[in-house]
């Protein structure tokens, strides 16, 4: 606004400035409860510095942060702490599930009193591999995330493989990890996971099989 | 032996005086080893045989156990030590010897042993823990509820009859409380 009143910022380009604004001031709250705590903690240190992409300052009190990062195991009895801390952030808000244990429940704590994945309770925009994930990426993480913001993309729920593509995707049959991969997301260069219909990236015919069927 | 703790002689030496002074007055009809490590492994008689074995060490001497490290149990359903069902496991160490000495329990279900914490208060959270996990209950425990999992569990997850992967997922957490066990009915 000028001093007289007038507009001087568009609404057309106010909605870009409201965006650039909050993909560039991500405050975190944190919520480590395990190992991947220490690694974020390293990652908001001097080193590597998450401030230089405007997500240092870090909030206790959920409804001064913007964005949720869950760091570690999840408990059964933890998880309505998680879920009413998630319910207090303003929105908008996203979140950042790191490591596997986040993610996934994490494969040696399947067990009684371990949640299998954050995402059973509150929904998650970027999951960040690793036991636990270097701090590289979790800037990667971040920096995707503000790539979401910038372009408005669609969270989408994550595909979880089942019991059988978690044991094909470990052998070194083609046509096994073929049935996994035809059901699974592809993340493009711009970040958008799309499900390319109908395509079978690893093509069995290849295998010298005459008959055009699966190998296996 | 390669331990480290193996190699220190002057603890070897007031370990094997302990073992010795152990293996002398008190195995008498109880059975008594030891580990790899030198470690006194003695197994109680029966549930109040535990109770006076304890006080009897703790009054002891030479011994002077005067801290309890540790209590837990195991699920002995193969049946490899003994028909009881479970096994109580007491860790106590002397702080003045460092000496350590497992005192072993044959429990069977519906069995009650003996509290310890008239002996050591720190027993009452050791016992809960027990409790939660293996559903043993214990005879003159001030305040025996669930210390770990959630009240509203039903089992007992060490159990080995307890299906590993089965969750009970609560939507709230119990508030936190000091009372005993039926817990407060919620008002709201």
């Amino acid at each position: 606004m000028s001093k007289d009143g007038s507009a001087m910022i568009y609404p057309s380009l106010l909605a870009e400035a409201v965006k650039w604004a909050r993909k560039n001031s991500l405050w975190p709250m944190p919520y480590g409860t395990s190992c991947c705590g220490i690694e974020l903690m390293s990652t908001l240190s001097s080193t590597y510095d998450l401030s230089r992409f405007g997500a240092e300052v870090v909030r206790f009190s959920p409804r001064q942060a913007d964005m949720l990062i869950v760091a570690g195991t999840i408990t059964t009895k933890m998880a309505p702490v998680l879920r009413s801390i998630y319910e207090q952030i303003l929105e908008p808000k996203w979140v950042i599930s790191m490591g596997a244990c986040a993610s996934s429940g994490n494969g040696i704590f399947d067990t009684y009193s371990v949640l299998p994945g954050i995402d059973e309770i509150i929904p998650v925009d970027v999951y960040v591999p690793g036991c636990p994930p270097i701090p590289e990426g979790l800037i990667h993480a971040i920096l995707h995330l503000q790539k979401v913001i910038e372009k408005n993309i669609e969270r989408t729920p994550a595909v979880k493989p089942t019991y059988e593509d978690a044991m094909n995707a470990m052998t070194y049959s083609k046509c096994a990890q073929a049935a996994v991969v035809k059901s699974a997301y592809i993340v493009t260069k711009d970040g958008v996971a799309q499900n390319p219909a109908g395509q079978n990236p690893i093509d069995c015919n290849l295998g010298g099989n005459q008959n055009g069927k699966c190998c296996c | 032996m390669g331990n480290a703790v193996a190699k220190n002689a002057e603890f070897v030496k007031r370990q094997a005086i302990a073992t010795a002074r152990i293996q002398e007055k008190f195995s008498e009809g109880r059975q008594f080893l030891t580990d790899a490590l030198g470690e006194p492994i003695l197994w109680a008689k029966s549930l109040m045989d535990a109770f006076d074995l304890i006080q009897l060490l703790r009054a002891d001497d030479v011994l002077k156990f005067d801290f309890l490290s540790d209590i837990t149990a195991y699920d002995n359903v193969d049946g490899k030590d003994g028909a009881k069902r479970f096994v109580m496991v007491y860790q106590i160490l002397s702080t003045t010897t460092h000496v350590r000495l497992r005192l072993k329990l044959a429990v069977d279900l519906g069995e009650e042993p003996t509290s310890w914490t008239s002996l050591w208060p720190g027993a009452n959270w050791l016992e809960r823990e027990v409790f939660d996990m293996y559903g043993i209950k214990f005879k003159g425990h001030p305040n025996l509820r669930r210390i770990l999992m959630d009240e509203r569990f039903v089992g007992h997850p060490l159990r080995k009859e307890y299906p590993l992967k089965q969750r009970q997922p609560f939507p709230d957490n119990v508030p936190l409380h000091l009372g005993p066990h039926p817990l407060p009915t919620k008002n709201t």
